[in-house]
């Protein structure tokens, strides 16, 4: 049980710098996960968090300490890898017990606290097997069992999920949810998949160039969006950006509509107007959005609809039963608690 | 040209594949199985080399069952395997194992381990022949006279021959097995190492435990390969010690060349091929057993 502080963490890679003034609170039994595109520096975090990589400025505190200087071993951390990096000549027993070697333990209660761990992970049937007679699931599952083991104070997930197809993957999930809600320890869980961040995280923290863009727990960053990027990312389909210029009466998109209700915005100054495809509705009093429909994408329950605004391509999505033909005209608005307004040279949201 | 049309797509697959084998194929055939077939039947044989063949039966091999020489020969031959094979592996694996961690001059070290291997034999055994000689040639013995240690007979010693010529054959070899080596660590996954890490497990640990039996295609590529290089071993030998082919009183002959002089000192082939059966007998069983027990349980 820990929490977990950076302070003004930075990585440089010779010339180029990979992690700019990380600033981030994790408090003990939280579920954290980053997430962000490839290159964000979401995985060298974790790593200078494990002691893999060693930062270039700034500390990373584990329950109080300043680790920086400790070995991996010392902080009171496990990992699971991408890879799972379960050794393929060692039975799934030896796997797991590997974490132990150095454990002050008796032989009895090392034997002891893998079959608890192989209970808990339902794999006891799995422990003579080696690796190569397992599916990923199963792998996947001797690698967190490697890293229960030590009854680590926090668990570091890299990208555990990615090799996993996509069933499996949403199973995992759920279950790594599960075993937090019964381990308590504090998570922090790398990935490049929003989904993972969104149904596993308490909080999530997004990442870009080195940066973090947003802290905040799914329905925050969702919902309030600090900048375009965190807009974009969070959510699939990602959210409609519709260039306009403040007036007076609203905002003047540029398809020629007005978009009326939303936070006063100056006189002239450029912005996007950013609202989800599922906050988008049809025949609105005040619509905002009008133009044709070029593409429809059924899903079953819903239909996504590509319409043509003239001013770009909007995504909507329509009733699955009955969405608007392809050719027809469609005229959208959104209640104006949806939408969000951004500084269209920053970036940054105005509301 | 109706024929070939008519094939299925896998049928004309393997008209292409033979098309294309045929060449080695017959390649192999005429320079290798045919001879290899030859010295077989020569081996029950009598013949000069001029003369005409005669058979002779069990002949060659009873010749070779009662000759001392032989034995001595067959004690080297195994002597030169069962110290080279296992010295020069433990060397090259130490030296790849630093070298792999080491980043300044990478390149540069590399090339200097693989530079003996590219060498010729011949010029490198005339140089190791130049170390060892006595004061005031040799380097060695120089070494040692300017330090005031006895001197050391290195190629004139019935003992100390054999390793003589042994060290020049180790060291040209390690560099081919560092290349090996090299690239079996190289395909070790680096999270294994980092997983090791985290779980706090000591070096050896993670050398014995990890890095070694991953390694195990590797090994047994190498010792392999390095078998039946030391049990073939000639040319450090023949060039080491000319003038006395085989050292003092055959203390550092191989087998392989004792089929050369019993051929071509002696221009007695049938003897020679008996030999050249047994040394193919040995190198199989040597290899089969080696595969047997290195294999994965």
């Amino acid at each position: 049980m820990a929490n977990v502080t950076l302070r003004s963490l930075g990585k440089s890679f010779g010339k180029t710098e990979v992690l700019k003034d990380i600033d981030l609170q994790i408090e003990d039994g939280e579920f954290v996960v980053l997430v962000g595109p490839s290159g964000c520096g979401k995985s060298t975090t974790l790593r200078i968090i494990a002691g893999l990589e060693e930062a270039s400025t700034g500390t990373v505190e584990i329950a109080g300490r300043v680790v920086n200087n400790l070995e991996p071993k010392d902080r009171d951390i496990a990992m699971v890898f991408q890879n799972y990096a379960i050794y393929p000549h060692m039975t799934v027993r030896k796997n797991i017990g590997f974490g132990l070697r150095t454990a002050k333990k008796t032989r009895a209660e090392k034997t002891e606290r893998i079959e608890e761990v192989a209970r808990i992970l339902d794999m006891t049937d799995l422990l003579a097997r080696k690796p190569s007679q397992l599916s990923g699931g199963q792998r996947q599952r001797v690698a967190i069992g490697r890293a229960m083991v030590r009854d680590p104070a926090v668990f570091l997930f890299d990208e555990p999920l990615s090799n996993l197809d996509a069933q499996l993957r949403t199973q995992m999930r759920l279950e790594i949810k599960k075993l937090h809600q019964r381990v308590e320890s504090t998570i922090i869980f790398v990935t490049h998949d929003q989904v993972e961040a969104m149904t596993m995280a308490d909080r999530i923290v997004i990442m870009k160039d080195g940066v973090i863009q947003q802290v905040g727990t799914p329905s925050e960053v969702y919902h309030k969006p600090a900048n375009t990027f965190v807009a974009r990312f969070i959510g699939a389909p990602s959210m409609n950006m519709l260039p306009g210029t403040g007036t007076d009466a609203g905002i003047h998109l540029k398809t020629g509509l007005n978009f009326t209700g939303g936070p006063a915005v100056a006189s002239r100054r450029e912005v996007l107007l950013g609202v989800r495809p599922e906050d988008l509705v049809p025949d609105g009093a005040a619509a905002f959005v009008e133009g044709k429909v070029t593409v429809q994408e059924p899903l079953g329950h819903e239909t996504l609809i590509y319409v043509d605004t003239g001013a770009g391509e909007v995504i909507a999505k329509a009733d699955g039963r009955r969405p608007p033909e392809v050719g027809s005209q469609v005229r959208l608005s959104a209640l104006p608690e949806n939408v969000h307004v951004f500084d269209a040279v920053t970036g940054q949201a105005l509301t | 040209m109706q024929v070939y049309r008519n094939l299925s797509i896998k049928q004309k697959q393997i008209v292409w594949a033979w098309a294309f084998l045929a060449l080695p194929v017959i390649f192999y055939v005429v320079i290798r199985f045919y001879p290899t077939g030859n010295a077989v039947l020569i081996s029950f044989q009598d013949w000069n080399l001029l003369g005409k063949r005669t058979w002779a039966g069990m002949e060659n091999y009873l010749k070779l069952w009662s000759d001392p020489v032989f034995w001595k020969v067959f004690r080297n031959t195994f002597a030169y395997l069962i110290i080279g094979t296992p010295v020069s592996l433990v060397i090259s694996f130490v030296i790849a194992y630093h070298l792999d961690k080491l980043r300044f001059m990478h390149g540069f070290l590399r090339m200097l381990y693989f530079l003996p291997f590219m060498t010729s034999a011949v010029a490198m055994a005339w140089v190791w022949r130049w170390f060892y000689q006595p004061v005031p040639i040799g380097l060695f013995n120089n070494f040692l006279a300017a330090v005031g240690i006895p001197q050391i007979e290195f190629l004139r010693s019935t003992t100390n021959a054999l390793p003589a010529i042994l060290a020049p054959a180790v060291w040209a070899g390690l560099g081919f097995q560092v290349i090996i080596f090299m690239a079996g660590l190289r395909a070790i996954p680096k999270s294994y190492y980092e997983a090791a890490r985290i779980d706090g497990v000591p070096w050896w640990s993670v050398l014995f435990e990890i890095t070694i039996p991953l390694l195990k295609p590797t090994i047994v590529f190498i010792v392999v390969f390095s078998s039946i290089g030391f049990l073939r071993i000639f040319d450090h030998v023949f060039n080491m010690t000319t003038g006395d082919p085989g050292g003092p009183l055959n203390s550092t002959k191989p087998l392989v060349l004792m089929i050369y002089n019993s051929a071509f000192t002696d221009f007695d082939m049938g003897y020679a091929a008996a030999q050249t059966v047994v040394l193919f007998l040995i190198l199989l069983i040597v290899s089969l057993l080696q595969l047997r027990i290195l294999r994965d349980r």
